[in-house]
C-alpha cells in the first residue's frame, strides 16, 4: 500500500497523461483527403511494406504471397499479372498458343537478357522447371507443376513400366496421354502391383523417371513447349506463378545454396538486388539489362518485411512508407482510413469459409450441414467484417467474367429448423427442438487470430439466435490447427480460407479433389472429380465454365464447406504512387509503378 | 577466485546440453511441422522434405546430430529460411538486440540508481513519493501500452521521431530504448531505494559516521557499494534477457533483432533456429550470472570465494 501522498500523486499523473493523449488525438485529424503525411522521397523511390520476412529469394523455395511480390520485381515469368485485373499479360513470352485439346502449349519467347548480359533462352526454362521438381530440392511448391506431363512422377521419384520384349512403355489405362507410373520404392511398388488392374504391369522392367521425361521442351532457343498430362486451359495463368519463373543456371550451379545472396544473384526482372538484411530491408535497383528497361521509371524499390499491422499503419501515417501489402489496415481502423483516398478496396480472389467434418458427429448428416449454413445471415456478417462481400458459393462471385456462379443456400432460419427436425432433432409434435440437438458435440475450431475469433463469435451468435443452440468455440496455434484439421481431429467445423493460386475457378474447386490437396472435410466424390476433368477438356471457355459451375453446384449440394464471404483487398497507398492498382490478387507489376511529384496529378 | 570462475565455466557445458535437450524434446512434442500450410502437401513432397532435412532418420540419429551441432557451435541451416544458416541469423540480429538492450539498461541504471538513492536519502519526503510513484507507474505499465503511447505522441501527432524501424545509431533508437528501459528503470529505482535504506541503518555506516567521515564519503564509498547489491543480482539475468531480444519492443518498433526471430522460429517450428537461439540465451544467462557473482565479491568485501 502506498502512502496517501503517493497515491494522490499517482492519480494526478494518470489524469495528466490522459489529458495529454486526448489533446494529441484531436491534433491528429486534419482536413486532408489523405491519411497522414504525403511527402515522397526525392527521385523515383518506392518504399513498400511487403509482409512477413521472405523465406528465400529462390523462386521454387518461396511459397507465400510476400515472396511472390518480390519475385515479380526480380524474376520475370513467361506471363505477368496484369496490374488491374491480375489476368496474364505477355512477359518473357511474346505470344503463346494451345493445341486442339489444351494439352500442349507453345510459348514464343522475346529477346531478353539476364542481368549478367547472357540471353534468356528456352533452355533456361527447361532447366528451371526440372530443377524445381528435383526430389532432393524438396520444393513445397512442386505441386504447382504436377499437371505438366510426368512432373509429379519425377518429383515422386517414381518409375515407368517397360515391356522387356518390345521395349515399349506401358501406357496409363486411365489416361491415354501418359505412361503408367508405379512407386519407386520397392515395397510400395510390390504392394501396388497386387491390385488386379495392375496385371499389365507385372513382370516388366521398371525404369526410373528422369528429369528429361518431364513434359517441357526447348523446341529452339526461342520456343518453349509444355506437354500436360491432361487438358489444362489455364496454363498461361499458371505460369505467372513464381514456381515457373526461370532461374540463372550458371549462377545456381556456381554458388549452390547461396546463389540468391546480393553479389551472387543474377536476375531477369526489372529490378536487381542491392542489399538484403533479413527482418529489416530489401533494397532493389533498376536493372539496366531488363528487356523493357525503357518503361521502368522507379530507380529504387525498397521493401520492408514487417508483421505487425499497427506498426505498418504508424509508419504509413508518418510518411515513412509509400504503400503497404494486402490486409494491412486493422479492422478497427477501416472506418477512419476508408474516408481517405489512400484506402484501396476491390474484390479479392479469396473465399473465407468453414469446412465440415463430414466423417463423424452431427455434421456427417448433410441436412445438418445445410441447416447450419442457412442459419447464418451472411449479409450481416459481411457488414460486420467491413471489408468483405457476402457469398453463398465457393468460387468468388463475379471474379471470373462468364463464369455462371451457382447459388448456394440463402439465409433461411425457418428452413434450417425444418431440416434439423427432418434430421431427427424434434419434439413429440415433430417440430424442431433445440434441446435435442447435441450442440456440445460440435465446435468451431479456428487458428488464433483476432479476425477469426470475431467471425466465430458472430457465427456462434447467429446459431444461438436462429436455432437456439450454443456451439462452443476453440482456437489453436496455427500449426497445431493445421494438423488437427488435416487429420479430421476437430468436431464439427474448422476454419478454411483460400486465396486463389491463379485467376481461374479451378483453383478453388480443385481444393475438393483428393489429389489437389486434402481439404480437411473428409468429403470425396468421384462424380465431382469427373466433372472437373471433363470441364478442362473443353476448348470453348463458356462450355468449360458451365461444366465447372455444374461441379460447384454438386459441391454446394453436398456441402462439405460453409462459405462465409469473399474478401476484399484492404491496403493503403499514397496518392503520389501511380501505376499501382487494387487488383484481385494484390500483385503489382513493379515495372509500371512510379512516383508522381506533381500534386496536381495525384489520385 | 580463479578456481571458482573456472569451475563455473565448466558447468556451462553440461547445463547447456540439458537445456537444448529439453528444448529439442519440447519441439518434437509440439503438433504440426515447419512445412505445413493452408493446403495439405502431397505425400511425395512431404517425403522429399523429410528426406532432405534428415527427418526420416531414427530419433536418436537426429538427436545426436543436434547435440554435435550444439557442441561445435554450428547450428546448421534454418528450415524456414532455406539457404540461411542459424549462425548468420544470430550474427545479423544480435548486434541490434544487444545495442538496444545495453542502451536501455544503461539508461535504466543511471536514472534508476539516481532516483532510488535520492529517495532513500530523503525517505518520506516529496522526492521519495514522486520517484516511487513514477516507478510504480513504470512497473505497472506494460511496454505494449507504453510503446504505442509514445509512438502516438512523438511520431504520429507531432512527427518528431520515426514511429518504427532501425537505422543504426540515431533517432530511430530513442523510442524503443525509452520503452524498453522504463520497466527496468522502475525496478532499479525501487531496488536501490530498499537496498540503500537497509544499508543506511546498518552498523558499518554508523561506524563510518562515528569515524567522522564526511557524509559524501559515507554515501558514495560505503553505502552505495552495499546498497547496490540487489541491483547487481538483478542485473545479471536482466541483461542476459535484454541482449537476447526484447520480443514485444522489437515487434512494436519492427526492429531486426533476435526477439522477432525467436517468436517466429517457434511458430514456424524451425528447429535449428530455436535450438540456436535457446543455446545462445542459455550461455548468456549462465555467463551473466557468473559475472554477477564476481561483481558481488568486488562490491561486498565480506564475500570471499
Amino acid at each position: 500500500m502506498l502512502p496517501a501522498a503517493a497515491r494522490r500523486a499517482g492519480q494526478v499523473a494518470v489524469v495528466a497523461l490522459t489529458t495529454f493523449l486526448a489533446a494529441a488525438c484531436t491534433t491528429g485529424a486534419a482536413d486532408s483527403p489523405y491519411f497522414g503525411k504525403t511527402q515522397p522521397l526525392d527521385g523515383q523511390v518506392l518504399r513498400y511494406i511487403s509482409g512477413s520476412e521472405p523465406e528465400s529469394l529462390d523462386p521454387p523455395m518461396s511459397s507465400g504471397q510476400p515472396e511472390a511480390r518480390i519475385m515479380m520485381a526480380i524474376f520475370e515469368g513467361l506471363t505477368e499479372y496484369d496490374p488491374k485485373t491480375a489476368q496474364p499479360i505477355p512477359a518473357l513470352a511474346e505470344s503463346w498458343e494451345p493445341n486442339d485439346d489444351n494439352s500442349v502449349f507453345t510459348f514464343h519467347l522475346r529477346d531478353a537478357r539476364w542481368s549478367d548480359g547472357s540471353p534468356i533462352t528456352a533452355e533456361d526454362f527447361v532447366y528451371s522447371l526440372r530443377r524445381g521438381l528435383t526430389p532432393s530440392l524438396a520444393s513445397r511448391l512442386a505441386y504447382m507443376a504436377y499437371d505438366v506431363l510426368n512432373a509429379q512422377a519425377y518429383n515422386e521419384a517414381a518409375v515407368f513400366v517397360r515391356d522387356r520384349a518390345t521395349g515399349s512403355f506401358v501406357m496409363n489405362p486411365a489416361n491415354s496421354l501418359e505412361r503408367l507410373v508405379l512407386p519407386g520404392d520397392e515395397t510400395a511398388r510390390a504392394e501396388a502391383l497386387k491390385a488386379p488392374a495392375m496385371a499389365l504391369a507385372r513382370d516388366k522392367e521398371y525404369v526410373p523417371i528422369r528429369a528429361e521425361d518431364v513434359g517441357i521442351e526447348a523446341v529452339d532457343a526461342k520456343t518453349l513447349r509444355f506437354r500436360m498430362r491432361q487438358p489444362i486451359p489455364f496454363v498461361p495463368k499458371l505460369v505467372s506463378h513464381q514456381f515457373f519463373r526461370p532461374v540463372p543456371r550458371r549462377t545456381v550451379e556456381q554458388y549452390g545454396d547461396t546463389w540468391t545472396q546480393p553479389g551472387h544473384i543474377v536476375v531477369s526482372g526489372a529490378f536487381t538486388i542491392e542489399t538484403w538484411r533479413p527482418y529489416d530491408v530489401l533494397v532493389m535497383k533498376r536493372n539496366p539489362a531488363y528487356y523493357d528497361a525503357a518503361v521502368v521509371k522507379l530507380e529504387s524499390l525498397i521493401f520492408y518485411p514487417l508483421e505487425d499491422i499497427t506498426t505498418m499503419m504508424n509508419l504509413y501515417k508518418a510518411g515513412e512508407v509509400d504503400a503497404t501489402y494486402n490486409h494491412t489496415v486493422p479492422s478497427s481502423w477501416i472506418p477512419l482510413v476508408r474516408q481517405y483516398k489512400d484506402y484501396q478496396d476491390t474484390p479479392e480472389v479469396a473465399t473465407e469459409a468453414y469446412v465440415f467434418n463430414t466423417t463423424s458427429g452431427p455434421t456427417s448428416d448433410v441436412r445438418v450441414r445445410h441447416a447450419l449454413n442457412m442459419a447464418i445471415d451472411k449479409v450481416a456478417l459481411a457488414r460486420f467484417r467491413r471489408a468483405a462481400k457476402p457469398t453463398t458459393s465457393t468460387v468468388p462471385v463475379g471474379m471470373f467474367p462468364g463464369y455462371p456462379s451457382p447459388k448456394g443456400d440463402v439465409f433461411d432460419p425457418e428452413k434450417a429448423k425444418s431440416l434439423l427436425a427432418d434430421a431427427g432433432f424434434k419434439d413429440a409434435s415433430g417440430r424442431y427442438d433445440p434441446s435435442t440437438f447435441p450442440a456440445s458435440d460440435l465446435e468451431v475450431t479456428y487458428n488464433t487470430s483476432e479476425s477469426n475469433r470475431s467471425n466465430a463469435e458472430f457465427v456462434q451468435a447467429q446459431w444461438k439466435q436462429n436455432l437456439g443452440i450454443t456451439v462452443p468455440l476453440r482456437n489453436m496455434e496455427f500449426r497445431t490447427f493445421l494438423q488437427t484439421r488435416s487429420r479430421l481431429e476437430y468436431r464439427g467445423l474448422a476454419r478454411s480460407g483460400w486465396i486463389g493460386d491463379y485467376m481461374d475457378p479451378f483453383t478453388f474447386l480443385s481444393m475438393y479433389v483428393i489429389e489437389g490437396g486434402e481439404n480437411g472435410s473428409g468429403w470425396v466424390d468421384p462424380k465431382f472429380e469427373h466433372l472437373l476433368s471433363e470441364a478442362n477438356r473443353q476448348h470453348d471457355q463458356d462450355a468449360r465454365y458451365r461444366m465447372l459451375s455444374d461441379a460447384e453446384t454438386l459441391l454446394l449440394e453436398a456441402q462439405p464447406t460453409l462459405p462465409l464471404y469473399n474478401n476484399a483487398t484492404n491496403f493503403v497507398k499514397k496518392p503520389y504512387v501511380k501505376g499501382m492498382y487494387a487488383n484481385p490478387a494484390t500483385m503489382h507489376a513493379w515495372k509500371f509503378v512510379y512516383i508522381e511529384h506533381d500534386p496536381a496529378k495525384w489520385d | 577466485m580463479g578456481r571458482f570462475i573456472l569451475r563455473r565455466l565448466l558447468v556451462i557445458v553440461p547445463m547447456l546440453l540439458v537445456v537444448v535437450s529439453l528444448t529439442w524434446a519440447l519441439i518434437r512434442l509440439a503438433p504440426g511441422n515447419f512445412y505445413s500450410g493452408e493446403k495439405k502437401l502431397p505425400a511425395a513432397i512431404e517425403r522429399n522434405i523429410r528426406e532432405k532435412y534428415g527427418l526420416d532418420k531414427p530419433w536418436y540419429v537426429q538427436y545426436g546430430r543436434m547435440l554435435s551441432n550444439t557442441v561445435r557451435g554450428d547450428f546448421g541451416e534454418s528450415l524456414k529460411y532455406p539457404g540461411t544458416t542459424v549462425n548468420a541469423i544470430l550474427a545479423a540480429t544480435l548486434p541490434v538486440s544487444a545495442t538496444l538492450g545495453v542502451l536501455a539498461y544503461l539508461l535504466a541504471l543511471v536514472v534508476g540508481i539516481t532516483a532510488g538513492t535520492l529517495a532513500a536519502l530523503r525517505q518520506n519526503s516529496r522526492v521519495d513519493y514522486a520517484s516511487m510513484t513514477i516507478a510504480m507507474l513504470g512497473i505497472s505499465m506494460p511496454n505494449f501500452v507504453l510503446g504505442p503511447a509514445l509512438v502516438f505522441l512523438f511520431a504520429l501527432s507531432w512527427y518528431w521521431l520515426p514511429p518504427a524501424r532501425w537505422e543504426g545509431f540515431g533517432v530511430h533508437m530513442v523510442l524503443p530504448v525509452l520503452t524498453l528501459s522504463a520497466v527496468y528503470m522502475a525496478y532499479i529505482a525501487r531496488l536501490t531505494r530498499s537496498g540503500m535504506l537497509e544499508v543506511l541503518r546498518s552498523n558499518y555506516i554508523r561506524t563510518a559516521r562515528a569515524k567522522g567521515l564526511s557524509e559524501f564519503d559515507v554515501i558514495v564509498r560505503h553505502a552505495v557499494r552495499g546498497g547496490l547489491l540487489p541491483v547487481v543480482s538483478f542485473s545479471g539475468p536482466a541483461l542476459a534477457f535484454l541482449i537476447s531480444g526484447a520480443v514485444v519492443v522489437e515487434r512494436i518498433f519492427a526492429l531486426p533483432g533476435l526477439g522477432n526471430y525467436f517468436i517466429n522460429a517457434n511458430l514456424n517450428r524451425d528447429e535449428p533456429l530455436i535450438i540456436g537461439i535457446v543455446a545462445f540465451m542459455s550461455i548468456a544467462v549462465l555467463i551473466f550470472n557468473l559475472l554477477v557473482d564476481v561483481a558481488y565479491a568486488l562490491f561486498d568485501p565480506r564475500i570471499r570465494y
